[in-house]
């Protein structure tokens, strides 16, 4: 189009804007006030900048062990997934194999089920395999199934591989494991780096998961650990120091995005609506 | 070894085979018993009395009849249409409007902009869920101190806390959320729009407003319907955001089917503990599983119609 848009507009687009930005620069400099600060005007502007909140926020949540729990969850629950996914779209889509149709059409099913109902029989399921209260377990409860989000956008990136590739080495005698492996995995970087970034996304942020299976709170994420650090903090008034800790817990999250940013949001429309 | 590796180049046929069962089935199997199988065993745990103690007694259709007179569910249900309503009517005006906008600029500033816009969508819904709590706190929120502003003196007003505002106070948070993702989408749309529909509005000097509202929206009906229904179940299906912000309360003021579901069987920190009740939790898993299965029929039906030609 090449109209240029009004100032009302870009004024209605700055607003919308502001009103995203403004409660996150909020929480960052409550985070460095003093509680008596924050009581006096919440609006205000820290006096001198309170650091120690950040420390007090670690030593609170516990945040050592907490962050080292979180990093052994998403990245475990990253390898294990994208594996797992890489491989099954490999073997799913440019593969062909009696029975694929039956199992893609199993793996698509879980697109057309709601998913809400299954919560408690999961479970009560996890509970007989053991793999409650347990990081590595709920690592393979959410991350070994095939997840057809996944293979769906792996596919979409697998299609401009060329077949001639791997019927030349197929002829040359390469034998499967080394055709994906030197083959289709490098060629599938970008897909692999989409799905990566969402499924560090999802699994960093997950709350639900963490909060129903680990219930001891040596093994708490951050999500989780953030969750019970407000009634324990709100519960003393140290307001400040929950900031703090809020603003701990985003910044793997918008690190990320500020890199990734242009694959995350190609990514997001990839699987979403069609018109 | 080397026998193995004799063995799969003559036979090429086992070789692919082994490949394929090889990786796909232990993740195949994870699959099945873990996302698939757990729908069946819903239904069969649905006609249990179950407190995941002792052994589960089977009842028949006793948590249906149970469900079927519990004024809790309807509450909660009624919550659901209000949220359903409100929510996706609210996120896609103000996305398609943000999306327009969009849409025209083309300088590197609008492409910040859609990122930023983004950003609600990716953070955790604990961070969404204690940030709107303090923009709703009574004793230091953002939202009375703008009403201060404006001289209103809200006296310490708890949005969250009250029975009659605390659910209204959930809809700008999934607003606010959404609306990144709808105006990416929204935007995407627009763009596909030939420009030469726009030349003649153009040159008969049309308004902003009455180009979105005469020829963009129904351009992109078809993307927009899909979004609001996507929406609808959206905002049906979820549950983490009233958990953590209100925990269903207060005195169930804000409880939505999801919750009551899980609070049947897990912990809800600040309610009141109750013995878990896994045949019931089933039981509704399995009604709500109904009513989604239908609206997804209803809506594969609607949007099978009419698509715009250019």
């Amino acid at each position: 189009m090449k109209k240029r848009n009004s100032i009302f507009a870009e004024i209605l687009l700055a607003f919308w804007a502001s009103l995203i930005i403004l409660p996150l620069i909020w929480i960052v400099y409550v985070s460095l006030k003093t509680n008596y600060e924050f009581y006096l005007n919440p609006w205000a502007l820290p006096e001198s900048l309170q650091f120690e909140n950040y420390i007090n926020a670690i030593i609170t949540l516990n945040l050592g062990p907490v962050f080292l729990n979180t990093l052994y969850f998403v990245f475990g629950g990253l390898i294990v997934g994208v594996a797992v996914n890489t491989l099954a779209a490999y073997i799913l889509t440019r593969l062909e194999w009696k029975g694929k149709k039956f199992i893609l059409g199993l793996i698509m099913l879980s697109l057309f089920l709601p998913g809400i109902n299954i919560l408690v029989p999961q479970y009560v399921l996890a509970v007989f395999f053991k793999l409650n209260n347990s990081l590595t377990g709920l690592i393979l409860l959410i991350n070994v199934a095939l997840s057809a989000f996944d293979i769906l956008l792996m596919s979409s990136f697998m299609r401009s591989i060329p077949k001639e590739l791997e019927e030349s080495a197929r002829i040359d005698g390469a034998t499967m494991w080394v055709i994906f492996w030197k083959i289709i995995f490098p060629l599938s970087m970008p897909g692999i780096i989409t799905i990566s970034i969402f499924r560090f996304l999802n699994l960093y942020n997950d709350f639900i998961n963490p909060f129903i299976y680990l219930t001891d709170p040596s093994k708490h994420t951050v999500a989780v650990s953030v969750y019970y650090a407000n009634t324990v903090l709100r519960y003393t008034s140290n307001y400040v120091t929950l900031f703090a800790a809020i603003v701990v817990s985003l910044v793997p999250t918008l690190v990320i995005y500020a890199i990734f940013q242009k694959r995350v949001v190609a990514g997001a429309t990839i699987g979403a609506v069609k018109g | 070894m080397n026998w193995i590796k004799k063995f799969y180049s003559n036979h090429p046929k086992f070789a692919k085979y082994s490949f394929i069962y090889g990786f796909l089935a232990i993740p195949l199997t994870f699959y099945v018993v873990f996302y698939l199988f757990p729908n069946i065993l819903s239904v069969y745990y649905s006609f249990m009395k179950w407190s995941g103690l002792s052994d589960p007694k089977f009842i028949g259709l006793q948590n249906y009849t149970r469900l079927f007179n519990d004024p809790f569910f309807y509450e909660s249900l009624s919550h659901n249409l209000f949220l359903m309503l409100l929510v996706p009517f609210i996120t896609i005006s103000i996305a398609l409007v943000l999306a327009f906008f969009l849409a025209r600029g083309k300088s590197k500033v609008h492409d910040i902009l859609q990122a930023l816009f983004f950003v609600p969508n990716i953070i955790s819904s604990v961070v969404i869920g204690l940030l709107w709590a303090f923009i709703y706190n009574g004793d230091f929120g953002l939202l009375n101190t703008i009403f201060g502003l404006f001289g209103v003196d809200m006296d310490g007003f708890w949005w969250l806390g009250n029975v009659n505002t605390a659910l209204l106070a959930l809809v700008p948070v999934y607003v606010w959320v959404n609306v990144g993702f709808y105006t990416l989408i929204f935007t995407n749309a627009i763009k596909g729009i030939p420009d030469s529909l726009y030349e003649s509005a153009i040159l008969d000097g049309a308004t902003e407003g009455q180009i979105l509202r005469k020829i963009v929206i129904p351009m992109i009906m078809g993307v927009i319907s899909v979004s609001a229904l996507f929406l609808v179940l959206m905002t049906f299906r979820s549950y983490d955001l009233v958990l953590i912000l209100t925990g269903g309360g207060p005195g169930g003021a804000t409880q939505v089917v999801g919750l009551y579901m899980f609070s049947m069987v897990f912990q809800i920190l600040g309610t009141a503990a109750r013995t878990p009740s896994y045949g019931y939790a089933s039981a509704i898993g399995i009604i709500l599983f109904i009513i989604l299965i239908i609206a997804k029929f209803i809506i594969d039906k609607i949007t099978k119609s009419d698509d715009i030609e250019y």
